[in-house]
């Protein structure tokens, strides 16, 4: 899927599944299209919950020689 | 009798002793702008005042290049110039060459220049202002290690989203050393690719805050390719750092708000674009299953088998409808049959019988209706109503009844 070719933003991710719902919406879509949509729709929301590293963040402090620790 | 002078005498002499004074001829004095006139011909008249007393102030029209701010009531300023006395008004005065702002009047003074100046090289446009991203990742926060800023970044940061990671540069906010810190600051922090960077320090005066006002300072501002947030001082304070910034918070505080995005919200839309997702397939799958059941059935009518059990169904019927009609014409017929029974009855011999007729048989009970089956002196048997009567025929004899 091209979402690997860029790194989308968070707000372009948001912006493609707009797309794909109003897709989904669409009275003449097709139940293969249906299927197709879902699925880049569910592979989007998986990308945006990946794109946060959710792991608590410690405060981080540069050191004058560039390093970086602890704050 | 003592010498008797003339006013004018007495002014001129004055004014000579004014004149011969070294001091008086040129000398800086400082004091606070009151009653301050910018005159219609270039002149302008104030007063310079402190706790203690008040002298008047005279610039002319041709010392004005000595003046390079508007003066202003309460201003804090220093004006160089010559004690001297206006002889027709016996009045002495500050005749001002020069006049600059005094300390904190100085650095608005500077502020003001500088904003002036900035904002003509069009830093401060519009088109500049980079857009600040929703979601980041990294936010840069170059302000001091120590103090209540990167304490309120923190807090808030971390209360909205404890995913977003915060690199401090511990900057010197303050002093001869703060205005190149900020700028090292934002030049390392730029380099490391944060998202988005906050720029600044809690409250103080404007010396406190003056770091923020440098000409560097606004041009490392301009510069970097990371969109900064300024947030210096108080929501009253603004410095040359606020105007150039990509976006000025008011505080630390509602800077760490306008840069991080709350997790909570986001995780709620997530989930809310999952449900619609669903739902709408779930939907689409439901439409398209009412309709494959709808073709079924039309189909299943269409079938062989139906057809074949519909037309069964139907001779059924048909038979059903057959054997109702011939039960129906039994019926009528068996009542026909009632009726010549009754008919029948009111014909029967027997009733003949009764009314005295009698029926004639020979002696083997073949019925004698005529003469010639009789034969003389035969027998005969007489039936009548209650028995039979043994007979001889003694004679016979034709006769025509009619």
């Amino acid at each position: 899927m091209e979402l690997e070719e860029r790194e989308l933003t968070l707000e372009e991710a948001f912006e493609k599944l707009e797309e794909t719902i109003e897709k989904l919406q669409a009275e003449d879509i097709t139940l293969e299209d249906s299927f197709k949509e879902y699925k880049q729709g569910m592979e989007i929301l998986k990308y945006c919950s990946d794109k946060i590293d959710r792991v608590e963040k410690k405060v981080l402090k540069i050191e004058g020689n560039g390093e970086l620790n602890e704050f | 009798m003592q010498n008797v002078y003339t006013v004018s005498q007495v002014n001129s002499y004055i004014k000579n002793m004014f004149t011969q004074d070294f001091m008086l001829q040129s000398l800086y004095v400082k004091g606070e702008v009151s009653n301050c006139k910018y005159h219609s011909s270039g002149h302008i008249y104030f007063t310079l005042k402190d706790q203690k007393g008040t002298i008047s102030c005279v610039m002319f029209a041709g010392n004005r290049s000595g003046l390079v701010f508007r003066m202003e009531e309460g201003q804090q300023i220093v004006v160089g110039g010559t004690v001297d006395v206006y002889e027709r008004d016996g009045k002495y005065q500050l005749y001002a060459r020069q006049i600059t702002l005094d300390g904190i009047g100085l650095l608005y003074e500077k502020f003001d220049m500088l904003k002036k100046d900035l904002e003509e090289r069009g830093m401060f446009a519009a088109c500049y202002k980079q857009p600040i991203p929703r979601y980041i990742r990294t936010l840069g926060v170059v302000t001091a290690a120590t103090g209540a800023a990167v304490r309120d970044i923190i807090n808030i940061v971390s209360r909205r989203n404890p995913y977003v990671q915060i690199i401090l540069y511990p900057a010197i906010v303050q002093g001869e050393q703060a205005a190149a810190s900020i700028v090292n600051g934002i030049r390392a922090l730029e380099y490391l690719g944060v998202d988005v960077m906050i720029v600044g320090r809690g409250g103080g005066s404007i010396e406190d805050l003056w770091a923020f006002n440098e000409e560097i300072v606004a041009q490392a501002i301009f510069d970097c390719q990371i969109p900064i947030i300024s947030a210096v001082g108080h929501e009253t304070d603004t410095t040359i750092a606020d105007f150039v910034a990509d976006l000025r918070a008011p505080t630390p505080s509602a800077a760490a708000e306008l840069a991080v995005y709350e997790y909570g919200q986001y995780e709620a839309l997530l989930l809310e674009y999952r449900d619609t997702l669903d739902g709408l397939l779930k939907y689409k799958m439901n439409w398209y299953k009412n309709r494959l059941d709808n073709i079924g059935l039309k189909l299943k009518y269409l079938s062989p088998a139906n057809q074949i059990r519909e037309k069964r169904t139907y001779s059924l019927k048909l038979e059903e409808q057959m054997e109702n009609a011939m039960e129906a014409i039994l019926v009528k017929k068996r009542h026909f049959l009632e009726v010549y029974i009754e008919k029948m009855k009111g014909l029967s011999p027997l009733d003949k019988l009764r009314q005295g007729f009698s029926y004639v048989s020979d002696e083997e009970g073949k019925t004698v209706s005529s003469v010639e089956s009789v034969e003389e002196g035969s027998l005969l048997r007489v039936h009548v109503q209650n028995g039979i009567i043994t007979a001889k025929a003694l004679g016979k004899e034709r006769v025509e009844w009619n």
